[in-house]
């Protein structure tokens, strides 16, 4: 079938209003060396036209988060900007929709963790009889206490490559 | 002619700065790594069951030889029982394993939900804990129990397995746990390899270069706020100068006060910085 005659300048017309649409992407936020900005992994259903099956193909984006919105691990709402703020960055972080390891049931609306319900858990121990060393979710403080002094999976990890005293990073695994 | 003799002049002043170096042309700086100063020291390799590897800093339970064995101080056989057979009881006659199990006991308890917790996650993570550190210490001593050390290997990965999963689950418990239990979690790099001499002083050479590129800079910076004094001081003359002018001649004043204020804040807020 031949093209219209005005094909070339529809397809560009379309181009230019995909481009000004601001689109959003859902993501899981990964250890990111920027300041400023947070990497984003967002999964792809990726098809191969050989085995005729979809593949997860993961890609990665910038997204600039002044407010540091956004911790390792959370899923998180991302829109992009109308232009570009450097050469990498062409996103925002919106919103943590899902952040990791504080789980609410959509449903009920109720916390959860790994299949139980805080409250059941609670009500539990308080069935056996509870003890002062049990974990109380409400004098707990927020996350990220021991971020970087215990826990350091808030950045990326490297194979210690010179043992100098001077610059110790406690991120460098021993070899 | 003239432009002749400055040609020879800047052919010469070339020539004297390149040497010749093993066929190629050099401009007499640094030849090899050495000339940069650049030190490295190649990390010692330590084994994985190493307590600097797994995390464990040590727990804060006293287990004394004088405590009874665990349960038996609740026996009431025992209470009302003669010296000589309640010291029988106590950890300095029972084996070793007692000490153990007492001690594994006291950690749990920093953790315990509910007196019949012995299942949930953090109770299993505190009983690897304990047996963690009772195996380093005892393998410190019998280093050619291979068998122990392959156990006490796979017990560390199993820790580290529940520490990532709780991470997930409950993250706020997770970081509770490593602090009551005075434990290091981290993450393997994704990338994992060899440590090269190569690889290291190419990474090393690349930190003294961005190193330099970044005094260059802050020098830099430093005289941008120098000339930034002097303008901003100079600005505050020249608008209260115009100013004045055009009062003087009745003109409309193209100057406000708020400008020259407003200069005078940013050449106090760079004095302030360079202070």
């Amino acid at each position: 079938m031949p093209k219209h005659k005005y094909h070339n300048c529809v397809v560009m017309a379309q181009n230019i209003a995909r481009k000004q649409a601001l689109t959003y992407l859902l993501g899981v936020c990964v250890p990111s060396s920027k300041q400023n900005a947070a990497k984003i992994r967002i999964k792809r259903a990726d098809f191969d036209s050989y085995l005729l099956m979809y593949f997860a193909k993961y890609e990665f984006i910038y997204a600039t988060d002044p407010q540091k919105l956004c911790k390792t691990g959370d899923t998180v709402l991302i829109q992009s900007l109308p232009q570009k703020l450097t050469r990498l960055i062409a996103h925002k972080v919106v919103d943590v929709i899902y952040p990791l390891g504080d789980i609410t049931d959509p449903i009920s609306g109720k916390k959860v963790v790994a299949g139980r319900y805080r409250e059941h858990i609670e009500e539990d121990a308080k069935l056996f009889g509870d003890l002062k060393s049990m974990y109380k979710y409400d004098e707990a403080p927020e996350r990220g206490i021991t971020a970087g002094k215990r826990d350091f999976t808030d950045k990326e990890t490297y194979i210690k490559y010179s043992d100098d005293p001077k610059d110790y990073d406690p991120y460098a695994v021993n070899p | 002619m003239n432009s002749i003799v400055s040609c020879c002049k800047l052919l010469g002043a070339k020539a004297s700065n390149v040497h010749v170096f093993g066929g190629y042309l050099s401009r007499g700086m640094a030849k090899t790594i050495d000339d940069y100063k650049i030190k490295w020291v190649r990390p010692v390799k330590l084994p994985s069951i190493d307590p600097r590897q797994s995390g464990d800093l040590g727990l804060n339970v006293s287990v004394k030889p004088t405590d009874m064995k665990v349960l038996y101080d609740k026996s009431k056989e025992l209470q009302d029982a003669d010296e000589i057979v309640k010291r029988m009881f106590t950890l300095e006659f029972q084996p070793r394993r007692e000490t153990k199990n007492l001690e594994r006991e006291k950690v749990i308890a920093l953790v315990k939900r509910h007196i019949c917790d012995r299942n949930s996650a953090e109770v299993r993570i505190a009983a690897m804990t304990t047996e963690i550190q009772y195996l380093q210490r005892h393998i410190a001593e019998q280093r050619r129990n291979v068998k122990l050390k392959v156990f006490l290997k796979e017990l560390i990965d199993k820790r580290k397995k529940f520490l990532k999963y709780i991470r997930r689950w409950d993250y706020k418990r997770f970081e509770w746990l490593l602090e009551r239990l005075n434990l290091i979690y981290i993450p393997q790099p994704k990338i994992p390899g060899r440590v090269s001499r190569k690889d290291a002083l190419r990474q090393l050479t690349k930190n003294y270069c961005d190193g330099i590129i970044q005094q260059k800079l802050n020098v830099f910076k430093a005289q941008l706020k120098e000339q930034q004094k002097v303008f901003f001081a100079q600005k505050i003359k020249n608008l209260e100068y115009i100013l004045a002018e055009e009062k003087k001649y009745d003109l409309n004043p193209t100057v406000s006060e708020k400008q020259i204020d407003d200069a005078r804040k940013k050449l106090e807020e760079i004095l302030k910085e360079t202070v």
